[in-house]
C-alpha cells in the first residue's frame, strides 16, 4: 500500500468517525428537539431542561470529533 | 449554603388573630405551613380551619374589583416601571396601607376617582380624533378623484350628483347601475368613474335633480357605499370640503400629540400611586388568602410554619412585645431532626456566589440537609467556560459586555446574574487565552513569527516541540496533552460531586449510599491511572496495575452499596469521565474556525485596497459568528457537565422553596 493510499485511508477513517457520529447526533437531536418543542408549548418553564436534553446527544459527535482528530494525528506520526 | 430552618407554632387568643397575622405579615419571615391536611387527619373536631369573617369576604370582592381597575389603568397609562423610584412607591404604599381594610379601600377608591377624572376626557378625545383621522384619510383620495367632476356638475343647477365608492373587483356593477338609473331618470343620467387605488373605484352619478328621491331609494336597496361626508362638510362645495379634509388630516396628529403629552403628565402624576395601590391590594389579598391555612379552636388560633434560625428571636420579640402572653410562639423542632422532605429550603450564599444561583432557574433547590452545590458551580462553571473559549480577544469582549449588562440591568435579577456570570467567564477566558496565547485565533503566533510555512506552530517561547511542558500551549499541536488535562479536570469535577454525595450519605447516616459513591470514585481514579499509562511514557506499569485493582475494588464497593445497580453505575459512571473530552473538542473547533477566518481575511487582503476592505469584512463577520457560537455552546456544555456529570452524582432536589409570607413593601 503506497503512502498516498495510506493517507487516504486515514482521512476516510477520520471522515467516517465524525460523519457517522454527526448523523447519529442529528437523528437523536431531531427527535429530542421535536419532543421538547411540544413539551415547551405546554409548559414553557421546561425550556432550561430542554436545552440540556438537546445537548446530551452532542457527546457522540464530540467524541467522534476527538477520535477523528486522533486518527488524523496518525498521518503525521507515520 | 442552605439556611438552617426552625419549625414554629404560634398560638394566641382568637380575638387578636388578625392583628397577629398583620405582625407576622409585616415581619415577612414566616413560611406558612398549610394546616388543612393535619386538621383533616385529627380525630378531635375541636380544631378547625380558620374562617374569614363574612365582612372580610365582602372586602375581598371589593379588593378584587379594585385590583382589576388599577390593573386596567396601569395598562392604559403604561408607565415606565424601570425609571420609577422604588422608594417613592414604598412611601406611597405606606400612605395607602391601613390595618383597617375599609380605610384602605376608601383611599384606593379616592385615588382611582382622581385618575379617572383626569384621564377620562383626554382618553375619550384621543379616541374620537383617531376615529376621525382614520375616516378622513379614507375620504381624501376619493374626494380628490371626484372633485374635478363635481365642480362641473355644480355649475349645472338642475343637476344633482351622488358619489360612490366601489371595490375594483365589482366595478362591472357600474354598468348595471347606469342601466337602472337611466330607467328611473328617463335617460337623464351619467356615471363617471375613476380608480382611487388598487382596491377601490370612485364613481359620480350625475342626474336630474327631479329624481333625487327615487335615485337615493334605489341606491339604498342596492347595498353600495355612498360617500357620506361628516355633516359639517356635506353642505359645503366639494372643493372647500376637500381643502378642509386635507387641513384636518394635517392638524389631527398634532392634536393627538398634545393629548399624549397631557397623558404623559397624568402618567407621571399617578404611576407611583397606581403601582403602590396595586401592591397594597396584592398584599391585603395575600393576607386574606392565608387565613384558611391556619387553625382555630373556640378560643385560640394556631399558625404553623418555618423560620430561618436567625429570624426566630425577632419574631418571638415582635409577638411578645405587641401581645404579651396572649400570643405564644413555640419552636417545635430545630436543626437536623426536621423531616427534610417538607422543610422549605432557603439559600444563604456570599454576594459573589449568589449570582451563580441562576443555576436554580434550571433546577430545583437542593433538598434540606444536603450540601448546597452553588459554590462548586460558581467555581467550576466559569473555569470550564474559559477553558473552552480560551482566547484573549474573545475574553475581553465577553468580560466587557458581561459587565455592561450586569451594571445596566441591576434591577432585572435574571439579566443581572447572566451579566455577572459572563464577566467572570470572560476573565477566565482571558486567563486561558494567555495560556494558549490566542488573540482572535492565531494572531499572536503570526506577529511573533512562531508559525512555519504550513501555518503550524513551530517555535515556542518556552521549551521546544518535543518538550512535555512548553509555552504557548497550542490546542491543535498539543491536542493529546490538553485531552489529558481535560480528563484530569473531569476527574476533579466528578470527584467533588462524589465526595459531596458521600457527605450527604454520612449526614443522613445512609452508609450504603456512601459506599456506592466511594465505589464510583475508586473506579474513576483507577480508570484515570490506567489511561495515564497509555498517555504518559514515564508512567510506571505498577501504578496502572494499582489503578486496575482500584477499579475492580470500586465496582465491588458499588455493588455492596447499591446492589447490581451500584456495580453498573460504577462502570457506566466512569464513562462519564470521557464526556469531559468536550472541553478540548469544542475549544478546538472554535480555534480552527478563528484561524480559518484569519487565513481568509489575509488571503483577501493580498489583492489591494478592495481586498483589504473585503478581508476586514470577512474577518469581522466570521469572528463575530465564532464569538456568538463560542459563548453559546461552551455555556450549554459547561452547564451540562455540571447538571449531568457532576451534580447527577449527588444532587437531590428539594420539594419546597422557602417563600415567606411578606408584604411586597412597594415591590411586587
Amino acid at each position: 500500500m503506497g503512502p498516498a493510499v495510506k493517507i487516504g485511508m486515514i482521512a476516510l477513517s477520520a471522515a467516517i468517525a465524525i460523519g457517522l457520529s454527526a448523523l447519529a447526533t442529528g437523528l437523536a437531536q431531531s427527535r429530542i428537539g421535536a419532543a421538547m418543542a411540544g413539551a415547551i408549548a405546554e409548559r414553557p418553564e421546561l425550556v432550561g431542561s430542554a436545552i440540556i436534553l438537546v445537548a446530551i446527544p452532542e457527546t457522540m459527535v464530540i467524541l467522534g470529533f476527538v477520535v477523528a482528530f486522533l486518527i488524523t494525528a496518525l498521518k503525521s506520526a507515520k | 449554603m442552605i439556611e438552617k430552618m426552625a419549625k414554629v407554632e404560634i398560638l394566641g387568643l382568637k380575638d387578636i388573630a388578625l392583628d397577629a397575622i398583620d405582625v407576622i405579615h409585616d415581619l415577612g419571615t414566616l413560611h406558612i405551613e398549610d394546616l388543612t391536611e393535619r386538621i383533616g387527619s385529627m380525630d378531635t373536631k375541636r380544631v378547625t380551619r380558620m374562617e374569614m369573617d363574612p365582612k372580610f369576604a365582602e372586602h375581598e370582592g371589593t379588593l378584587n374589583n379594585l385590583r382589576a381597575k388599577v390593573g386596567d389603568m396601569i395598562r392604559e397609562l403604561h408607565p415606565d416601571v424601570d425609571v420609577l423610584s422604588a422608594e417613592d412607591i414604598a412611601t406611597e404604599y405606606k400612605g395607602i396601607w391601613s390595618e383597617n381594610v375599609e380605610v384602605m379601600i376608601s383611599r384606593i377608591q379616592s385615588m382611582l376617582h382622581d385618575v379617572e377624572r383626569d384621564t377620562r376626557d383626554t382618553v375619550e378625545r384621543k379616541s374620537d380624533l383617531m376615529v376621525e383621522l382614520s375616516r378622513l384619510e379614507k375620504y381624501a383620495p376619493i374626494m380628490g378623484k371626484v372633485q374635478p367632476l363635481a365642480d362641473r356638475v355644480a355649475k349645472m343647477t338642475d343637476m344633482a350628483s351622488i358619489a360612490l365608492i366601489i371595490e375594483r373587483k365589482y366595478k362591472a356593477i357600474l354598468n348595471y347601475l347606469n342601466e337602472e338609473i337611466s330607467k328611473i331618470t328617463e335617460g337623464e343620467c351619467e356615471i363617471i368613474s375613476s380608480d382611487v387605488d388598487d382596491e377601490s373605484t370612485a364613481a359620480l352619478i350625475v342626474f336630474n335633480r327631479r329624481f333625487l328621491k327615487q335615485v337615493h331609494e334605489f341606491l339604498a336597496v342596492q347595498d353600495v357605499n355612498q360617500v357620506r361626508l361628516p355633516s359639517d362638510l356635506s353642505k359645503k362645495p366639494i372643493d372647500e370640503a376637500v381643502a378642509e379634509v386635507r387641513a384636518r388630516i394635517s392638524q389631527i396628529p398634532s392634536e393627538i400629540d398634545e393629548i399624549d403629552s397631557k397623558l404623559v403628565g397624568v402618567t407621571d402624576k399617578y404611576s407611583v400611586k397606581l403601582l403602590a395601590g396595586r401592591n397594597a391590594i396584592h398584599d391585603r389579598l395575600e393576607a386574606m388568602d392565608a387565613v384558611p391555612k391556619f387553625g382555630q379552636t373556640d378560643q385560640v388560633f394556631i399558625i404553623a410554619g418555618w423560620l430561618p434560625e436567625p429570624e426566630v428571636e425577632p419574631m418571638d420579640k415582635a409577638l411578645t412585645g405587641k401581645f404579651g402572653n396572649k400570643v405564644v410562639m413555640t419552636v417545635v423542632d430545630i436543626r437536623e431532626e426536621h423531616d427534610s422532605e417538607e422543610t422549605p429550603v432557603a439559600l444563604h450564599n456570599s454576594p459573589f456566589t449568589r449570582y451563580f444561583e441562576i443555576l436554580y432557574l434550571l433546577s430545583k433547590y437542593p433538598r434540606y440537609g444536603t450540601v448546597d452545590p452553588t459554590i462548586v458551580f460558581a467555581f467550576f462553571f466559569p473555569i470550564l467556560f474559559g477553558l473552552m473559549v480560551g482566547d484573549i480577544g474573545y475574553g475581553i469582549i465577553i468580560l466587557v459586555a458581561g459587565w455592561i449588562v450586569h451594571r445596566k440591568y441591576s434591577n432585572k435579577p435574571f439579566v443581572n446574574m447572566i451579566g455577572f456570570v459572563l464577566t467572570v467567564g470572560g476573565a477566565w477566558t482571558i486567563f486561558f487565552g494567555a495560556i494558549y496565547l490566542e488573540f482572535f485565533g492565531d494572531w499572536i503566533y503570526r506577529w511573533l513569527g512562531l508559525l512555519n510555512a504550513d501555518g503550524e506552530l513551530d517555535k515556542y517561547l518556552l521549551g521546544t516541540k518535543n518538550s512535555t511542558f512548553k509555552y504557548p500551549v497550542d490546542r491543535i499541536e498539543g491536542f493529546t496533552f490538553m485531552l489529558a488535562v481535560c480528563l484530569i479536570i473531569g476527574w476533579v469535577h466528578m470527584g467533588i460531586g462524589l465526595i459531596i454525595g458521600m457527605v450527604n450519605g454520612h449526614r443522613e447516616k445512609n452508609y450504603k449510599h456512601v459506599m456506592e459513591k466511594g465505589g464510583l470514585f475508586l473506579v474513576l481514579t483507577g480508570v484515570l491511572m490506567i489511561v495515564a499509562k497509555f498517555g504518559l511514557g514515564w508512567w510506571p506499569a505498577w501504578l496502572a496495575a494499582v489503578g486496575a485493582l482500584m477499579a475492580v475494588g470500586g465496582i465491588v464497593l458499588g455493588a455492596l452499596g447499591a446492589g447490581m445497580g451500584g456495580a453498573i453505575e460504577a462502570v457506566v459512571g466512569a464513562g462519564n469521565l470521557f464526556s469531559y473530552a468536550r472541553l478540548i473538542a469544542i475549544g478546538l473547533a472554535s480555534v480552527i474556525m478563528a484561524n480559518v477566518a484569519n487565513e481568509l481575511a489575509i488571503e483577501q487582503a493580498k489583492s489591494g485596497w478592495v481586498g483589504i476592505i473585503v478581508g476586514v469584512i470577512v474577518f469581522i463577520l466570521l469572528q463575530t459568528l465564532n464569538l456568538v457560537i463560542g459563548v453559546f455552546s461552551p455555556s450549554i456544555h459547561s452547564l451540562r457537565l455540571h447538571l449531568v456529570e457532576s451534580f447527577g452524582k449527588f444532587f437531590e432536589p428539594a420539594k419546597v422553596r422557602y417563600e415567606p409570607f411578606k408584604k411586597t413593601g412597594g415591590e411586587e
